[in-house]
């Protein structure tokens, strides 16, 4: 605990240890501070729960509506399958939004992970730039980007693409420039000793290593926009969302259950294809 | 400077190895670390050097000098007739280009082939627009080939390079130097991650790249034995500065206690 006044044998220090029970240093500092965020997330909880200064929300609604709900589960459970054939082929085009979104950002995106990534570009003016703009970029969901596609360049399935370029190059470039980062740098500096332009050591040494990892982004990134494909017709970019808003309209919910039934089925295959290839890539 | 690029275009013509020389270089890191202090030397044409030190000696500097991967700070350094600190960018490439390295920890892109590993030795004498495509010419992949040839490893031209063990990696490091068809080969420690015979058969190799090509060789290595072994000259590095040089065969225990400032222990030697 405390330095002994003369300073004793080896051996007898060795035995007094043994004998005396151990004392341990003293603690870190700082343990109340989880009882802080604690206290932090109570009082940021209710506040925004009171009726003065938070949203104002309460659960009456759905005591009163009850009913009303009920009836629309009903609904819900009695699908109506002769409806069926009228969705396959909005749903085809959601699928095919998916696969064009998907190809063009990745032919935008891998370029630019590899100019966001220190590792890959030395110089932090275009790497800040870079990385600046697709921040502003991934700030933005892609229901609103699709929202103002829609008035600028007309209702359809161009706008939907547009909307999920922009959402998956921002994440794309996002994940797969941190997966460079966390490369080794050893087999970069081989390629530059050698005498290599910074593009050439990107693409004979940077690439073949992040590759697994950007196929993985782009299979994510597919998964992501057949989810998001849905709902980007609900303000008219195509695909069955232009037919889940039609049919909400006229509050058809058998129909409804069945476009739901029908996108689950289709998010599932899609998992299992592509963790099927994500197994393979190592 | 005219007579100056005339100089570099005739040295670069001619496929003679190179010669090092260095005055008063001095390298001083932006984190204020001094690692090499107004070095001065001569490395020949076709000399076999070992460069011996402690860890933090500044011999890793030293040896990523010479290439400019670590910019000097003052001083002159000419190898092989570039002046380095002036040259940039073009001529920078162009000579390291002719100038092989090899790593302690071999630095292969470990999930391509062996064979696209020692492509990157070509790309200094490649233009961008061909490695983009990844389109290798017939010529380059000939010379890829025959640097595998020469240390041996040929048949594992299209296997996975992390899929070979450490001696073989490294192996296909030298092929990757060879294949820049270099007038001046950098070894930064290359057997330190090695077992005893595989560092044997490593260093056999350097030294063949010496006898067989005539190419120079400068080997950084902390180990007494393998320094007294495969070198024909031994410099020794101290904190920065040039304790020894001059023949291995007159490097005695003494020098080499001079050199790392203490007795040699069991550590030093790779042969117990």
């Amino acid at each position: 605990m405390t330095a002994p006044a003369s300073v004793p044998a080896p051996a007898a220090t060795a035995k007094a240890a043994a004998s005396a029970a151990a004392t341990p240093p003293p603690r870190p500092a700082g343990r109340w501070k989880p009882w802080l965020a604690f206290g932090v997330i109570a009082v940021i909880t209710a506040v925004t729960l009171s009726p003065q200064l938070g949203i104002a929300f309460s659960l009456d609604a759905i005591a009163r509506n009850w009913q009303n709900g009920a009836a629309k589960i009903v609904q819900l459970l009695q699908p109506d399958w002769s409806f069926f054939p009228r969705t396959i082929p909005p749903m085809l085009e959601t699928l095919e939004m998916a696969v064009i979104a998907t190809a063009v950002s990745t032919l935008i995106a891998l370029p630019l992970s590899l100019w966001a990534a220190r590792l890959t570009n030395p110089h932090w003016v275009g790497r800040g730039i870079v990385r600046v703009i697709l921040n502003i970029v991934r700030a933005v969901p892609e229901l609103l980007y699709a929202a103002i596609l829609v008035a600028m360049v007309g209702v359809g399935a161009l706008p939907g693409i547009l909307a999920l370029v922009l959402f998956n190059v921002g994440i794309i470039v996002k994940l797969v420039s941190e997966a460079i980062e966390s490369n080794d740098a050893g087999p970069l500096e081989a390629a530059r000793a050698a005498g290599g332009t910074q593009a050439q050591i990107n693409r004979a040494v940077a690439l073949p290593d992040v590759w697994p990892s950007f196929v993985n982004q782009v299979l994510y990134v597919l998964e992501l926009n057949v989810r998001s494909g849905t709902v980007l017709g609900l303000v008219g970019a195509g695909g069955i969302g232009l037919l889940i808003d039609a049919v909400r309209t006229y509050f058809r919910y058998d129909q409804l259950s069945v476009i739901i039934l029908e996108v689950l089925v289709v998010v599932i295959l899609l998992e299992l294809v592509s963790s099927a290839i994500r197994k393979r890539l190592v | 400077m005219t007579q100056h690029t005339a100089e570099v275009g005739a040295v670069a013509s001619a496929s003679a190895p190179w010669a090092i020389r260095m005055r008063d270089v001095s390298v001083r890191y932006p984190n204020g670390v001094v690692a090499l202090k107004s070095i001065s030397m001569d490395i020949e044409p076709g000399e076999m050097v070992s460069v011996v030190g402690l860890s933090g000696s500044g011999k890793s500097s030293l040896i990523r000098t010479i290439n400019g991967l670590v910019p000097i700070t003052s001083g002159q350094l000419t190898v092989g007739g570039h002046r380095l600190g002036e040259a940039k960018g073009r001529e920078l490439r162009r000579l390291r280009g002719e100038v092989g390295m090899i790593f302690q920890g071999f630095n292969l892109a470990g999930r391509t082939s062996v064979l696209n590993n020692v492509l990157v030795g070509r790309l200094a004498h490649t233009p961008t627009w061909r490695t983009l495509l990844g389109l290798h010419t017939t010529a380059d992949r000939q010379i890829a080939f025959d640097a595998l040839e020469r240390v041996g490893i040929l048949a594992k031209a299209w296997d996975r390079a992390s899929s070979l063990s450490g001696g073989q990696q490294q192996r296909v490091a030298i092929a990757r130097a060879l294949s820049q068809e270099p007038h001046l080969v950098l070894a930064d420690e290359p057997v330190a991650s090695l077992d005893p015979p595989t560092a044997h058969a490593v260093m056999r190799d350097l030294r063949r790249i010496n006898t067989e090509l005539g190419i120079t060789v400068l080997t950084n290595l902390h180990l007494v034995d393998l320094a007294r072994e495969y070198g024909t000259r031994l410099i020794g590095l101290r904190a920065g500065e040039v304790v020894y040089d001059g023949s291995v065969d007159d490097a005695s225990d003494a020098v080499f206690e001079e050199i790392y400032g203490r007795s040699i222990r069991a550590e030093d030697v790779l042969d117990r």
